[in-house]
């Protein structure tokens, strides 16, 4: 019986798996994906005022104080979330700020909430959408600060 | 820290895992004999295409040596291809961020680290790699490592089972592995990612200007939906980014969370249901599965002992309990894809991490937490099944001195490589490179991080930190030998054993919870007489001190 | 006497040595020498490490940083117990050996040399005078009354009476005819024989025992070699873990005394069974040889522990191969009384069993005839007299007639029923044997006879009729009784998931009534002689593995193929050759035994492996907590559950590791407590025992020690 042991066989087997696995798998995924997810495929992102801002899945930065501002020890660095809690807080100063209304804010904040665990667990919002609610609601407050 | 709702959702997942995982064994029953299916007219001839181009004769029977000689040879080849393309990747295409050329130690180190399915990663994927990079050593690593250890683990089941004449053919068993199991499901799991909002795309890395004026961030896009896919399902865990799955890009929602939670541990859960079908005896397999997630949920309690609390190095949308859980699946399964920082944890988290990679076998990884399953069976019936006053015998063969000897030396290499690297690194200073002391919380670092090689895990504290040639060759060496000693052993136990005489009856019989429990007894015993002065002094002592730093 | 003396279960009469005898004392210190504790590995360990700590104890200089020379007391301390600890092994060995060289030279008593008489010419006129360890194998040998047996041999002439005590320690004689076997070492009590001698003084199986428990390299079984790699294998661990251990601390400067290292080292090695594992092998042979059963090799006693099917004959096993009278049948006219004396008295000088017992059921019935007293005392001595003379006479006075199948006997007599001792009354004619020899030659047969005689025999007894006067008066019912006790070894036998096979020549209805009497579900009836090697390959096909018994040549196939071969000592050398045990008292009910002790030593085996290793739990919380003196690892005290100083705590898991040693000799040497019960339910006990036990008797064992220190100490 012929064996398949020489030297050969696991050479081409790894350059059979390497076109395979490395060149093919990711390339047809790429291809459907782009076809028919494009939104997600190109990294789910968002628009203000018509102009692309980025990912809505990471963080931006915010330096103005009227703006909600997102963590930065988190693990990955880009986390895009900030605790109700934490979002409630920082309400406090963009009123102080801005003059927005602390219902307004607080109304923006819940209807924005999502839990950790779907229905429980710890309630969460995202930074970008809070603020791109702000700047299209106020645009004569955020106009100096945005795109 | 586990409430109800915390709670619940555990239970779902872990019971979809366990029915998609008996439901998928069934499949792989056929995938691994040659009962002839309905699928064969797909993939049938992709397989023929594969042993025509490969010379490989599908129907040579490989005895032990010859199925060893072939995974070797087969991983020596396919790492050596990514240790170049990593060499060489600032002149490769598909660069559009013109990654730059790797250095000889870091492609060393990522090169075994990914052929030997441990995935540890001493850089930043997001900057340090090629596109090419990503796609043709990072996910064909992940695949072929994933292949290699399914089909050991299905070698060793083959030689346990004893219906066979040899442990199979490598080259046929690797080829069905990835033909019929792991593109295919790796494909749906991405196309579900995609669609959940992991990226997939070759257009280069993207600067927007933000919503605030003059900020402005890079979205990393890239083939990243194709890479999660393969590193969860194949237990790998070595991440397009740094920051691995806590990245939002990777791992963008809690939903996602959860469904690679599930891919990570799917094949290691439907293992232990196709060695009770391959043996005809399903009992046999609740022994199996029923010890390692007994285990798997010991290592959770220990960890949901404290209460952590959101804070630094956790991602919001997970929350506190899914980042512990996540911790403990990701080291339980030996994959070791993070979704958190592991320093933001408290000591007992990482203590049940270490516990994880320690046993390697609650489930463990893919393959081959099967195969260090039954090496820990192997030994328990050895050692207690005496009592039963008869000489011990699994499965109806009888355990013999030759058996014993392997299943020690199996058991053996894992301190060896763990305790005497984390010696040297000490008595060489070498830790300081990597901005390291000499308290209790390094020693847990370095501990884990040869704990993490060794056990072909590769979550770790070190991170880009470890970038050193000390700790690159090091850690790559380790994590080859942890790779391939127990396999070699476990394939010559396999081997031995696979033509042995059958007894028809058992004085102790293996199927039944008193032995379960026995089992998970003796495992916990053997883990904790190796390793509990190492613990004591790391993470224990941690903890004791109330999370400071120790010595 | 016994009625049944072939069964008895005699020991042998071995004095125990004495535990603290001066040679054994001597002997366990002989040991401790490095050139012969190289062997034992945990142990010879366990002595370096006592050098290490005694060059401490001497001059702690020698090994600075991890010593110092306030400590030095207490390195005198972990010195003396360390030896004392690998003493305590060396005297479990020298108390083992110690007892099997004693069962050893009780063997020799029957293997000592005496004078045969070797005929050496053709015609057998020529004899020469030799000694026994002269002989070899085909010698042809003159053997007289008074003479012990050189050697074993054949019966090619002659048959005498034997008294084989010596053997079997049981003082009975057995008759020898031609093609028996006689013993070496047992003695001719009447009569001369001639014999052959059919084994080579050297390999004799006495021989090979003696050779096999004296030699000082006794091989190890299978599975001690197994037990000595997994001891081996722990060791490893450990001492990759303490030399980390070491280096960690000198390098992390975590303060360490090398002595609480060391401590730590030799509780957590497998010391317990590393001590006790080679006494566990040598007492298991000497067990054996105490029950009269010799080995062949060590591997024949853990197969035996590991059987799954026992072959079983029927006769001399199961029943007491020999039938009695269990009932008196009367036919016409005649009563129970009629057919019980006339049983009584045709059979009371009739020595076979069947007879003796139709004598016992009469009397015990009350049917003795009357007019029976005045005959015995004058005449019916001298009646008797005649007919014992010898077997040839009783046969030409009595008629023997073998019926159909070679069962009963026909046996015809005539009594001369006299009242006064000199009428010259006529003589009455009292016929027994099998009934349809007994139809051949009576004049009256009671209506539907067969019929009768086919529904009595139903039951699977044998039916004997019995006439009188040419009349045929009733019927004896005959039984080959179960053995005592028989049953409920069957049933212990079932219960250790072994499978009892019965085989017996005798007819499907005998057959089935006495397997299902003693609750045998698998029987073979109408067996043939190779029938047992069929059934031996059949069932190993079956994948299980065989034990049996055997004697005759016929045997031997069956007995080389089987898993466990006992062969009789009584049996032919070619089953004795093929078998791998043999049993000297010929007692084939002693199966069920070896199969016992074979679990019981595997069992042992595996207690104490598991107990030593249970065991380092609990010796971890004791000396890790206290290990490090540091002051950064301070907290590690809160682990300490015992709350003992760190002298205390090390020096009482030292002690406790030392003590526990000579502790568990006693269940070494006797083996772990057997009850024959299903493998799990062993199995689980002996977990709880010797598992969960093991980790919990050390925390209580050291903190009993601590206390005693504390208080007792002065420390």
């Amino acid at each position: 019986m012929k064996k398949s042991n020489s030297l050969s066989v696991p050479i081409r087997i790894a350059l059979i798996s390497l076109v395979a696995c490395g060149l093919l798998f990711p390339g047809v995924v790429t291809g459907i994906a782009q076809l028919a997810m494009p939104v997600q495929a190109n990294g789910s992102l968002i628009s203000f005022n018509n102009t692309t801002i980025g990912s809505s899945l990471i963080a931006q930065e915010f330096n103005y104080s009227g703006f909600f501002h997102p963590r930065n020890d988190s693990a990955s660095g880009l986390d895009p979330d900030i605790t109700v809690q934490n979002a409630t807080l920082q309400a406090a100063r963009i009123h102080n700020v801005t003059g927005i209304s602390i219902a307004y804010l607080d109304g923006i904040i819940k209807e924005n909430t999502k839990y950790t665990l779907f229905f429980f667990g710890t309630a969460y919002v995202n930074v970008l959408d809070l603020n791109i609610n702000l700047a299209e609601h106020y645009p004569s407050i955020y106009d100096r600060y945005t795109l | 820290m586990i409430t109800t709702s915390a709670a619940f959702i555990i239970v779902v997942e872990f019971g979809s895992v366990l029915v998609c995982g008996w439901l998928l064994s069934s499949y792989l029953l056929s995938v691994y004999s040659t009962r002839r299916t309905k699928l064969d007219r797909i993939f049938g001839p992709v397989e023929r295409a594969i042993y025509y181009l490969g010379g490989v004769n599908p129907y040579e029977e490989m005895g032990w040596k010859a199925y060893l000689r072939a995974v070797l040879a087969l991983n020596a080849v396919e790492a050596v291809i990514g240790f170049v393309l990593l060499l060489f990747q600032g002149s490769l295409p598909l660069n559009p961020m013109h990654a730059p050329d790797m250095s000889w130690s870091l492609s060393f180190n990522t090169a075994l680290s990914f052929s030997s399915n441990t995935n540890l990663q001493h850089y930043n994927g997001g900057s340090a790699l090629s596109y090419l990079s990503q796609m043709a050593v990072i996910q064909f690593l992940q695949f072929t490592s994933a292949a290699t250890g399914l089909s050991v683990g299905i070698a060793v089941f083959r030689g346990l089972t004893g219906k066979t004449k040899g442990l199979g053919n490598f080259y046929v068993d690797y080829t069905r592995t990835l033909v019929r199991v792991l593109i295919p499901l790796s494909g749906v799991a991405a196309l579900v990612l995609i669609f959940l909002g992991v990226p997939q795309s070759l257009n280069g890395y993207t600067i927007f200007k933000t919503l605030e004026i003059g900020g402005s961030e890079v979205v990393k896009s890239g083939p990243i939906a194709s890479l999660v896919s393969i590193m969860q399902l194949g237990t790998n865990g070595g991440g397009y980014f740094g920051s691995n799955a806590a990245n939002p890009l990777t791992n963008p929602s809690q939903i996602t969370n959860l469904f690679e939670l599930a891919l990570m541990m799917l094949i290691p859960t439907s293992l232990p249901f196709l060695f009770g079908r391959m043996l005809g005896r399903m009992k046999e397999g609740r022994t199996i599965i029923v010890a390692s997630y007994s285990l798997y949920f010991i290592d959770l309690v220990i960890a949901f002992i404290p209460i952590t609390h959101l804070g630094q190095g956790m991602e919001v949308r997970f929350g506190a309990a899914s980042s512990v859980f996540w911790t403990v699946t990701t080291t339980a399964f030996t994959t070791g894809s993070v979704n958190a920082s592991l320093s933001a944890f408290n000591p007992l988290v990482i203590l049940a991490a270490l516990f994880g990679m320690i046993i390697q076998a609650t489930p463990g990884g893919i393959g081959v937490g099967a195969m260090y399953m039954l090496m820990y069976v192997i030994m328990t019936v050895f050692i207690v099944g005496l009592m039963a006053g008869r000489t011990p015998e699994y499965l109806g063969t009888k355990i013999n001195a030759g058996d014993v000897k392997l299943a020690i030396i199996a058991f053996l290499s894992h301190p060896i490589i763990i305790l005497i690297p984390t010696v040297i690194t000490f008595a060489i200073g070498a830790q300081a490179a990597a901005g390291l002391g000499t308290n209790s919380l390094s020693f847990t670092q370095i501990l884990y991080e040869y704990t993490s090689a060794a056990a072909n895990n590769g979550s770790d504290f070190l991170g880009s930190a470890g970038n050193t040639v000390y700790f690159n060759v090091s850690t790559g060496i380790v994590m080859w030998l942890g790779r391939f000693i127990p396999i070699a052993v476990m394939l010559a136990i396999a081997g031995n054993m696979v033509q042995r005489k059958r007894y028809a009856s058992e004085a102790l019989r293996t199927d039944t919870f008193a032995f379960t429990a026995v089992l998970i007894v003796a495992i916990f015993i053997l883990a904790v007489l190796t390793f509990f002065p190492f613990l004591a002094i790391g993470p224990i002592l941690s903890y004791l001190e109330g999370f400071k730093n120790g010595f | 006497m016994d009625s049944e003396p072939h069964f008895a279960v005699t020991k042998f009469k071995i004095t125990k040595p004495k535990l603290y005898k001066m040679a054994i004392l001597k002997d366990s210190v002989r040991r401790l020498s490095p050139t012969l504790l190289y062997k034992n590995v945990v142990m010879f360990i366990v002595e370096i490490c006592f050098v290490i700590v005694a060059v401490m104890a001497i001059d702690p200089s020698l090994i600075p940083e991890v010593s110092s020379v306030s400590e030095v007391p207490f390195y005198i301390e972990v010195a003396v117990i360390l030896i004392l600890t690998v003493w305590f092994s060396t005297l479990s060995d020298s108390i083992a050996e110690a007892q099997i060289k004693n069962t050893a030279s009780t063997l020799r008593k029957i293997e000592k040399e005496v004078p045969a008489r070797k005929i050496v010419s053709e015609d057998r006129r020529e004899i020469s005078e030799v000694t026994s360890k002269q002989l070899k194998k085909g010698d042809l040998l003159l053997i007289k009354k008074g003479e012990v047996v050189p050697i074993d041999c054949e019966v090619m002439e002659g048959i005498a009476m034997v008294d084989e005590s010596l053997l079997t320690g049981e003082s009975v004689n057995v008759r020898k005819s031609v093609g028996t076997t006689v013993l070496g070492g047992s003695m001719i009590t009447s009569d001369s024989i001639i014999a052959r001698v059919s084994v080579n003084p050297s390999e004799t199986f006495l021989n090979k025992l003696i050779k096999l428990v004296e030699s000082s390299s006794r091989p190890k079984t299978p599975n001690e070699r197994a037990v000595s790699i997994l001891l081996a294998g722990f060791t490893a661990i450990f001492s990759i873990i303490v030399i980390s251990i070491l280096a960690l601390s000198v390098i992390l400067k975590l303060g360490l005394d090398l002595s609480v290292l060391i401590a730590l080292y030799v509780s957590l090695l497998p010391t317990t069974i590393g001590a006790l594992l080679p006494a566990i092998g040598i007492s298991g042979i000497n067990r054996m040889s105490e029950k009269r059963i010799i080995i062949k090799s060590g591997k024949a006693i853990e197969a035996a522990g590991d059987t799954d099917s026992l072959l079983l004959d029927k006769t001399g096993t199961i029943t007491r191969g020999m039938r009695t009278a269990i009932e008196f049948i009367p036919l016409g006219k005649h009563t129970k009384r009629d057919v019980g004396e006339a049983a009584f008295m045709s059979s009371w000088d009739d020595d076979t069993p069947e007879g003796k017992s139709m004598v016992e059921l009469a009397y015990q019935e009350g049917f003795v005839p009357h007019e029976f007293a005045i005959i015995e005392r004058v005449k019916f001595e001298e009646f008797s007299a005649s007919t014992r003379k010898s077997g040839a006479n009783l046969q030409e006075a009595s008629d023997f007639f073998l019926p159909k199948g070679g069962k009963g006997i026909l046996q015809h007599k005539r009594i001369r029923r006299k009242y006064d001792p000199e009428s010259r009354e006529d003589e009455i004619d009292i016929i027994k044997g099998a009934p349809d020899a007994i139809k051949e030659i009576v004049k009256t047969i009671p209506l539907n006879y067969d019929n009768i005689v086919d529904d009595a025999a139903k039951s699977g007894d044998t039916i004997m009729a019995i006439a009188e006067g040419g009349e045929i008066i009733g019927l004896i019912r005959l039984r080959d009784e179960v053995k005592p006790g028989i049953k409920s070894r069957i049933a212990s036998i079932k219960n250790m998931g072994i499978k009892p096979v019965m085989i017996t020549g005798d007819i499907e209805a005998t057959a089935s009534s006495i397997s299902r009497e003693v609750g045998i579900d698998d029987y073979v009836s109408r067996a043939k002689p190779e029938t047992k090697y069929d059934l031996v390959k059949q069932e190993q096909a079956r994948g299980r593995i065989v034990a049996m018994i055997g004697d005759g040549t016929n045997d031997a196939p069956a007995l080389a193929a089987s898993d466990v071969g006992i062969a009789m000592a009584s049996g032919t050398e070619p089953a004795k050759e093929a078998a791998n045990m043999v049993d000297l008292e010929s007692n084939p009910a002693k199966i069920i035994d070896v199969v016992m002790m074979g679990k019981q030593i595997l069992m042992t085996r595996g207690a104490v492996t598991t107990f030593s290793i249970a065991n380092d739990v609990a010796k971890y919380f004791v000396i890790v907590p206290v290990m490090f003196t540091a002051a950064a690892l301070s907290s590690l005290s809160k682990l300490n559950l015992l709350h003992l100083t760190p002298h205390i705590a090390v020096l009482s898991a030292l002690i406790f590791n030392a003590l526990i040693i000579p502790f568990l000799i006693p269940l070494a040497l006797r083996g772990a407590e057997f009850k024959p019960q299903s493998a799990m339910r062993i199995f689980l006990k002996n977990v709880f025992l010797y598992g969960l036990g093991g980790v919990i008797l050390p925390f209580a064992g050291i903190a009993a020690i601590a206390f005693v220190i504390a208080h007792f100490g002065g420390i």
